[in-house]
């Protein structure tokens, strides 16, 4: 193992945080053979929902916060609850209360209280130099007021929590659907890392170089046809039956084109159904020209394969469609049928958009559906707090039609359990977790439809 | 005796052994306040984890399992060493978090509960005071598919009666592949075998000898097979039937190992 002097000095002569960090970083390197650690721009870490990591949690990272302090611009996944509506939410005061002291012993290492889980979508994208400069600058900003007692305030600007990686740019990022989206759409550089590695990481400023951090890593296994043109829904569905398909391998897509915001939704789905942390689509994602195809097995997903999967989703029919085809075709009947087989819900109790939180322009579209169909079932959005004020105007516009905007959590790390049985989403990540993380039924189907079926 | 493996978290510890074959949870798996083993699938359900060395194959299950681990030691009720055969991020994490000395790359099938155990996390060394090591080696003979499996004598000094492959003690310095053909050669009286495969060592207890196996696999030429007085019996069986017999101890896992390096080369 090569370390520089300074990664070194940390795991010698550093506080006890940083000793600790360079343990893991260490440990983990020798579990994935890695020869070095490559310096990373920024990270993002997982576990900070009370829901999920608990009492055991809270307790650790109560004890770390007192002497871990980040080296790198850091973002954290959604909390358990948006910490100004708890109370209108329903959810109970020890959960805010251990929610917020979580949030708080992130906030003093000097995490950038954007509780996001769509790192990628936050602020400004500056280039690589000027990102670093600037981000370091904001965080001796940050520092100088919280060294002053000042706590800081959840109504962050955007270029406080910008995240977004340059091409070729190494980072050190848990949260599947983020790492997806870093890897695939940015062309930025990271493994799935797991959120205590992904806070060491951010102490020491650097991570294990191995898996997707190298040229080889990136390579793709598998050649998925999409044979219908997708729109919508369409990419969620695609990337729940790709990622049953796939398992962990690498994806190369062919046969249609998408937004950004479409290949969040499909790097989404295809991380949750699939252990997948990077895809490449033919023609438009930026290492997609250079990746090398030939004599890989291929697969064709059809609209068929779609219906399927929006039907009844349960692990034994999962299990039974990752018997590994050598090729996958997808066309217009197989996202129908996934579509179905998602879907094991009548009758909605609630409208959730999020999972992963959704984008300012995102948020527009969402006012103008809402204002032209006015649901009568609650319709719970959720963003990151930087875009949900940046927007006031599409917030207005959404809670004034029955609508509700949350910021710093997200769709199923939040408690909805104690007040809905029933969701209807758009998002196939949220239909593909919700049954298991919360308990709930799901109708898996596009908003418009959505709104005129409960509007 | 002293199993050498891989040093994952600093720190030495001793203790007495809690071993489970399979791979496990902490989330789930331990209740976080007190130490105690709820997953029943263990095979050790209310047992303490507290002062012991923890031995498993592997971790599984969510990643709070790290933060588990961690408030465990940090109550006081946690393990004082953790053994794994191959770590992985969550307990590795966890350990280290936690202060645990850790070592993996441990056959944990040779340890067992009761063992007084000793770890170096920092030398990657696992050591058994109360017990001793013999070296053998375990010759899987192959035949269109068969293997060959032979019945231990009255005669010899251990495991009489039950099923094994073609075994012998490794004395001194020697080189386990030529005692492999030597006994081979004694036992069966079959020439010209041909070498495939040998595998990682594999431990096997018995009392107070642990069994250091070296696993080995040869084609060979025939199945006209002359026993010698160590064995009284043999068949050429189907690898999948080896469950039907009685067998000297993990005998399946030392088929499965050579079988799979067979394939693999």
């Amino acid at each position: 193992m090569r370390l520089t002097r300074e990664q070194r000095r940390l795991r010698d002569d550093g506080t006890p945080a940083q000793r600790k960090a360079m343990q893991i970083l260490l440990a983990l390197s020798r579990l994935s053979e890695a020869e070095r650690l490559v310096p990373i721009t920024s990270a993002h870490v997982s576990g900070a929902s009370y829901k999920m990591i608990g009492d055991p949690g809270l307790e650790f990272l109560e004890d770390f916060a007192r002497d871990a302090r980040v080296t790198v611009p850091t973002t954290v996944n959604p909390l358990g609850t948006d910490l100004r509506q708890w109370r209108e939410l329903g959810i109970p005061a020890e959960f805010a209360g251990k929610q917020e002291r979580i949030a708080r012993a992130y906030e003093s290492m000097g995490v950038r209280p954007s509780f996001t889980c769509t790192p990628y979508l936050v602020g400004a994208r500056p280039s690589f130099g000027e990102h670093v400069a600037w981000a370091g600058k904001q965080e001796r900003i940050a520092r100088a007021y919280q060294s002053m007692g000042v706590r800081p305030s959840y109504t962050c600007t955007p270029y406080l929590v910008g995240a977004r990686p340059s091409f070729g740019e190494h980072v050190a990022w848990a949260e599947s659907n983020a790492v997806c989206f870093a890897n695939s759409v940015l062309g930025a550089r990271t493994n799935r890392e797991g959120g205590p590695s992904a806070l060491a990481a951010a102490i020491v400023g650097a991570t294990p170089e191995y898996g997707l951090h190298k040229d080889e890593g990136r390579s793709p296994t598998v050649r998925v046809n999409v044979t219908t043109k997708p729109h919508g829904l369409d990419f969620s569905l695609i990337g729940l039956v790709a990622g049953q398909q796939v398992g962990d391998g690498l994806p190369f897509f062919r046969g249609f084109r998408g937004s950004e915001e479409d290949l969040k939704w499909l790097g989404a789905a295809l991380a949750s159904t699939g252990a997948c942390a990077m895809f490449h689509l033919d023609d438009l994602t930026p290492e997609a020209r250079r990746a090398r195809t030939a004599g890989l097995p291929s697969l064709t997903i059809s609209r068929a394969d779609l219906v399927q999967a929006q039907r009844s989703f349960t692990p034994e029919a999962r299990r039974a469609r990752t018997a590994g085809l050598p090729s996958l075709t997808i066309s217009r009947a197989d996202l129908v049928q996934a579509q179905r087989s998602f879907t094991d819900g009548t009758k909605a109790d609630v409208i959730a958009l999020g999972s992963p939180q959704l984008s300012g322009q995102e948020l527009w579209s969402v006012a103008d559906r809402v204002r032209r169909k006015p649901p009568r079932i609650p319709v719970w959005v959720f963003t990151s707090r930087a875009v949900r004020d940046e927007n006031p105007e599409p917030v207005a516009a959404i809670e004034s039609h029955g609508g509700r905007v949350l910021a710093d959590t997200c769709l199923e790390v939040t408690l909805l359990e104690h007040r809905f049985g029933t969701v209807a989403t758009p998002s196939g990540k949220a239909a593909y977790y919700l049954p298991s993380l919360c308990k709930q039924k799901v109708i898996l189907d596009e908003l418009d439809a959505l709104l005129e079926r409960y509007g | 005796m002293k199993l050498r493996g891989r040093g994952i978290a600093s720190g030495f510890a001793e203790g007495i052994a809690f071993v489970i074959r399979v791979p496990f949870s902490f989330v789930g798996g331990a209740d976080p306040a007190t130490g105690t083993v709820l997953d029943a699938a263990t095979g050790g359900a209310n047992e303490r984890l507290d002062g012991r060395i923890f031995a498993f194959p592997h971790g599984k299950g969510s990643t709070v399992g790290s933060y588990v681990i961690y408030g465990l030691a940090k109550r006081g009720v946690g393990p004082a060493g953790i053994v794994n055969s191959a770590a992985e991020g969550i307990v590795a994490v966890g350990a280290i978090l936690a202060g645990i000395p850790m070592v993996d790359h441990i056959d944990v099938g040779g340890l067992e509960n009761g063992d007084t155990v000793r770890i170096d996390g920092d030398r990657g060394t696992v050591e058994l005071p109360g017990v001793r090591a013999r070296p053998v080696v375990s010759v899987v003979l192959r035949n269109g598919g068969r293997i060959l499996l032979v019945r231990r004598s009255p005669s010899v000094g251990t495991f009489r009666g039950r099923w094994s492959v073609i075994s012998g003690s490794i004395e001194g310095r020697e080189d386990p592949k030529s005692r492999a053909i030597r006994e081979v050669r004694e036992e069966t009286g079959l020439r010209g075998i041909r070498f495939r495969a040998n595998a990682a060592p594999i431990h096997a207890r018995d009392g107070a000898t642990m069994f250091v196996v070296h696993p080995f696999l040869f084609d060979a030429p025939s199945r006209r097979v002359r026993l010698d007085w160590e064995n009284v019996e043999h068949r050429w069986i189907r690898p999948e039937e080896i469950g039907r017999y009685e067998t000297v101890p993990r005998l399946p896992d030392v088929v499965a190992a050579v079988l799979r390096m067979g394939r693999e080369s």
